[in-house]
């Protein structure tokens, strides 16, 4: 009798004539007795081949006045914080390393250092560091540092296109667009991304996807060289939050950003990588291994239509000045308190006054320093930014000089100070408050509560102050001619044919 | 607030600093050597991929005052830290590089860093430096990935060269640099951030690229802490440092590097070298397909795969190895199903097995569609612990089941001399010259004698003519 194999032991998808399989992607097997394949997903069923098509299709129409208005006061403060970044410790020794390592390039900018210029990944990589070497950039919710991730590395690429095919303006912010939005998306994956982070600093993981999304629409690739270069970029994301608060830190977004360049780099020259990255796949981790839930969503690509952008959803905190962005409601909440205490005594605050000094403010280890010995340590500490403002009624860039940290009334203040964490207060920079509770020798208390600091995005800096915060921050590099212009360009970079009248200001 | 105990990484800065070449044993010296060797013939065979073909391209755009050479080329040179990146990729092109327990791939990620930088330094380090540096990037690895069980199985998350191997070469740079013990911890704690690759990029052109990028930045980290840039000085103490890729997390510090007798970790725990330029798991799906294949063959006289009814495969369970119809070569080395019937077919796995004309065939895409896969509850997903099984189905109705649960190559029962060798010679023949490949097996088998490991570069670099006439990648 002949014999007749089962049909149901061989796996349906072998059924169908071999011809009819699609050769690039793997099967989703299951770790079963009984094997069934499931149907092989198609490419544009994937979140990933989604976000490809997403950053490879996007045209410049598809930015709304909003997002080019808000998108345009980002690119400008970040280079101001860039500009002034370019002055310190960590950005020096960057800069030192590159310089000692490689030869130098002749390609692409560097902040603020006129006749030094660096290859394209290592200018991305040192003004990355500089926009985050002071903590004095943009933030947004959920939380990241999206802009320093994304715009150094705009920026050099831009610098190394050739001289007859600069992108204009409008390309160049397109893509600084697709970069935000990649991240903004990413961020909303996980409701672990919602609150402060606890295991990897944000702009490692999201904000070297979006550098490598921004480069990949700047390149022009394909939607399948634009998915390959996020799945490259994964591979390189991923930084633990034990080194914020250390001079390492800056490195996370000069990394972020010049990692997502050379993915984007070598994504352009057909290296290939997971199609399933952004896919949730049951025991094998792509982007989900960075998160504790993960569920991804597709994104829509825009086609005729308007495409709805984050950015417009949700806008951006700036900071008015250098430190994380927890301390912006303390040192709200402390400056509050000083002006009642100056405006009924002689004028300043002596630490003789003070009996005790409470802070009501939520829970994150890697903001709750008491005794601060570095600038980065300060620029993370609740107690140090607290006190600061109660002396001196506001923080500024000169509070984190050494002269400033070491004042003997500042240490005194700090020895007082107690903190509380409050059920009420999440770690989580759209909920949080700050309070500052003051006990005068004597017995009274002065109180101080801020929900929404000046610059948060419920409250938002207004054009005026962005500029000054520029102006500020650049002309300590640049001549004021060059800051004026500097602010006319990005103004108007929109309708800017050649992005080189931006690019030849930076230095 | 709670007192920071600097203790781990701390006694991982001293670690670094202290070790030295009187604290080597022989059966340390031993080992590391063959791994050397064997890292190095996979390197010069991987040189001929299209993986590093693209890396090459892509790191040739960058210059600089240093150079370092790149295996199997005459004439190039690169930057130190681009010269680790496609050395490194070039070892893992293929997965044909060693494996370790618990799982990682732990010398790619160094000799390659060790390599680049040693051309850099003003005075060239001696044989004995260079085997110091390289033994202690592979203890540090093998001491962090006792800090967590989940190191211990087969990964799901993160891909083990990525977590441990940047800081391996972080280590084994900041040993050959001579950095001080502060330093030390730096360079470390510089390299935990350039850590962490997750695991959906293995089976993908990419993932050789994890094992270049490791070797890279650590030696970026270590150039990095030379020149004072500081990290978080407790990264390995704390969960939010390493700790944040693993589930489970529990450091502890490193041994007294002060002791005469210093307990290596390699010397407890060998390798594993791989015969199958695969993922480990398929060494052993491929030696119980071959049993089972002999079986049938001693049964019925001779082998014919028209005999085949069915094939089962009991294998643990691990998602990114199950691959029932590979598409591309790095596919087809992370598929069971792919290495058993290859093996059923051809009677052997080898380097030629994973052209793109080999995957396409329509005999072995038939035969394909026979398998399927099972995962008994007892096949842990371990490379300690697992086991293979094969089971033949015939038209005729009997079947022949054969099972592998240490293949030839695993620490358990590893490679001779006389094979290790082989390897290599077979593999590096592929690249250089007669000269350069005995030159190279000359080199390693007496490092700990060689004044200048300068001499190493050389041979490394001495292709032979038919390699400059005929460039086309074999696979």
């Amino acid at each position: 009798m002949p014999h007749t194999p089962p049909s149901s032991r061989i796996p349906a998808i072998f059924k169908r004539p071999l011809k009819a399989i699609r050769p690039v992607w793997a099967a989703r097997a299951m770790h079963k007795s009984a094997v069934e394949v499931l149907k092989q997903p198609v490419p544009e069923d994937t979140v990933t081949a989604s976000f490809g098509k997403f950053i490879s299709e996007l045209k410049p129409q598809h930015l709304s006045p909003v997002v080019l208005h808000r998108s345009k006061r980002m690119v400008l403060d970040s280079i101001g914080v860039g500009l002034i970044g370019s002055t310190t410790d960590v950005f020096e020794l960057a800069l030192q390393h590159c310089q000692n390592m490689y030869a130098p390039g002749d390609t692409s900018s560097v902040y603020g250092h006129r006749g030094i210029r660096l290859s394209p990944i290592l200018a991305a990589f040192v003004n990355g560091v500089a926009t985050h070497s002071m903590d004095f950039d943009d933030t947004w919710h959920p939380a990241t540092h999206p802009s320093g991730a994304v715009l150094p590395a705009v920026l050099a690429l831009s610098d190394m296109m050739p001289a007859n095919n600069k992108p204009s303006g409008l390309d160049f912010l397109l893509a600084f667009n697709v970069g935000i939005e990649i991240q903004g998306r990413l961020l909303r994956f996980s409701n672990e991304a919602h609150n402060i982070p606890k295991r990897f600093h944000p702009p490692s993981v999201v904000g070297t996807m979006g550098s490598a999304a921004a480069c990949a629409r700047l390149l022009s690739l394909d939607p399948i060289q634009s998915s390959h270069a996020l799945a490259i970029a994964a591979s390189l994301a991923g930084a633990p939050m034990a080194n914020a608060a250390t001079q390492s830190k800056p490195l996370h977004i000069g990394n972020a950003s010049r990692l997502g360049l050379e993915a984007a780099l070598l994504a352009s020259r057909g290296l290939e990588a997971s199609p399933l990255v952004l896919d949730a796949v049951a025991g094998v981790a792509g982007f989900s291994a960075f998160y504790e839930d993960y569920v991804p969503q597709p994104l829509q690509s825009p086609g005729n239509d308007s495409h709805m952008f984050l950015l417009e959803e949700q806008d951006i905190g700036f900071k008015r000045f250098p430190a994380h962005l927890g301390m912006h409601w303390v040192a709200d909440a402390a400056a509050s308190v000083h002006k009642i205490l100056v405006g009924v005594g002689p004028g300043t605050v002596s630490p003789a006054q003070v009996e005790d000094i409470l802070l009501r403010v939520p829970k994150s280890k890697y903001i709750n320093r008491p005794f601060p010995e570095s600038d980065h340590e300060a620029r993370h500490s609740f107690q140090f930014n607290a006190c600061t403002a109660l002396l001196d009624g506001e923080v500024t860039v000169q509070s984190f000089t050494p002269a400033a940290m070491s004042r003997p009334d500042l240490h005194a203040l700090l020895s007082r100070v107690r903190l509380e964490h409050p059920n009420d207060n999440p770690a989580n920079f759209n909920r949080m408050y700050g309070e500052v509770q003051l006990t005068l020798v004597g017995g009274d208390t002065v109180k101080g509560r801020c929900n929404t600091f000046y610059g948060h995005w419920r409250n938002p800096l207004s054009n005026d102050s962005l500029r000054k915060k520029f102006r500020s921050n650049a002309e300590v590099v640049l001549p004021s001619e060059k800051v004026e212009r500097l602010i006319e360009v990005v103004e108007d970079l929109d309708q800017l044919r050649d992005c080189r009248n931006l690019l030849s200001q930076l230095q | 607030f709670p007192l920071l105990i600097l203790g781990i990484t701390e006694s991982f800065g001293a670690g670094i600093h202290a070790l030295n070449t009187s604290q080597l044993t022989d059966g340390v010296i031993n080992r590391s050597k063959r791994m050397m060797l064997d890292t190095l013939g996979v390197g010069l065979l991987g040189t001929r991929t299209a993986v590093f073909n693209k890396a090459l391209k892509y790191s040739q755009l960058f210059t600089s005052r240093e150079r370092s050479s790149v295996w199997g080329q005459s004439d190039i040179i690169l930057p130190p830290h681009y010269a680790a990146f496609v050395n490194g990729i070039a070892v893992h092109s293929m997965d044909f590089d060693d494996t370790w327990h618990p799982a990682t791939h732990p010398s790619g990620a160094v000799l390659p860093a060790l390599l680049a930088l040693a051309e850099t330094l003003p005075s060239q380090p001696s044989g004995l430096d260079l085997l110091l540096a390289f033994n202690v990037g592979i203890e540090v690895q093998g001491r962090l990935m006792r800090f967590s069980k989940e190191a211990y199985n087969i990964p799901e998350r993160f891909h083990p060269p990525s977590v441990v191997g940047v800081m391996g070469s972080a280590a084994a740079s900041a040993k050959l640099l001579g950095l001080s013990p502060e330093q030390c911890i730096h360079a470390l704690a510089i390299a935990a951030s350039s850590a962490g690759a997750p695991l959906a990029n293995a089976a993908t052109q990419t993932k050789p690229l994890h094992i270049g990028n490791a070797a890279r930045r650590g030696l970026e980290a270590a150039r990095l802490a030379q020149i004072g840039l500081k990290g978080n000085p407790a990264i390995l103490d704390l969960d939010r440092g390493l700790g944040v890729y693993y589930k489970d997390y529990s450091p502890s510090a490193m041994a007294d590097s002060a002791v005469r007798a210093y307990k290596w970790i390699l010397e407890d725990q060998d390798v594993a070298f791989k015969r199958i330029p695969a993922h480990l798991g398929m060494h052993w799906v491929v030696d119980a397909a071959l049993a089972a294949r002999e079986k049938l063959q001693n049964a019925v006289g001779k082998f014919d795969l028209s005999q085949i009814r069915h094939v089962t495969l009991r294998v643990p369970p691990s998602k990114y190895v199950n691959c029932p119809l590979p598409a591309t070569e790095h596919q087809a080395r992370h598929s069971f199903q792919f290495n058993a019937c290859t093996a059923l077919l051809d009677n052997k796995v080898t380097v030629a097995s994973f052209g793109d004309a080999q995957i396409g065939r329509s005999a072995l895409k038939e035969l394909l569609g026979k398998v399927s896969l099972e995962t008994p509850e007892d096949n842990l997903p371990s490379f300690d612990k697992m086991y293979c099984e094969v089971e033949i189905a015939t038209h005729q109705g009997p079947s022949y089941t054969a099972r592998c649960d240490t293949f030839y190559g695993h620490w358990r029962k590893p490679l001779t001399l006389k094979h290790l060798v082989d390897k290599f010679s077979v593999n590096a023949s592929s690249v250089l010259c007669t000269e350069g490949v005995e030159g190279v097996i000359d080199v390693i088998g007496n490092i700990e004698r060689v004044a200048d490991c300068s001499i190493l570069g050389s041979y490394l670099r001495m292709t032979s003519n038919q390699e400059h006439l005929d460039r086309m990648r074999i696979l």
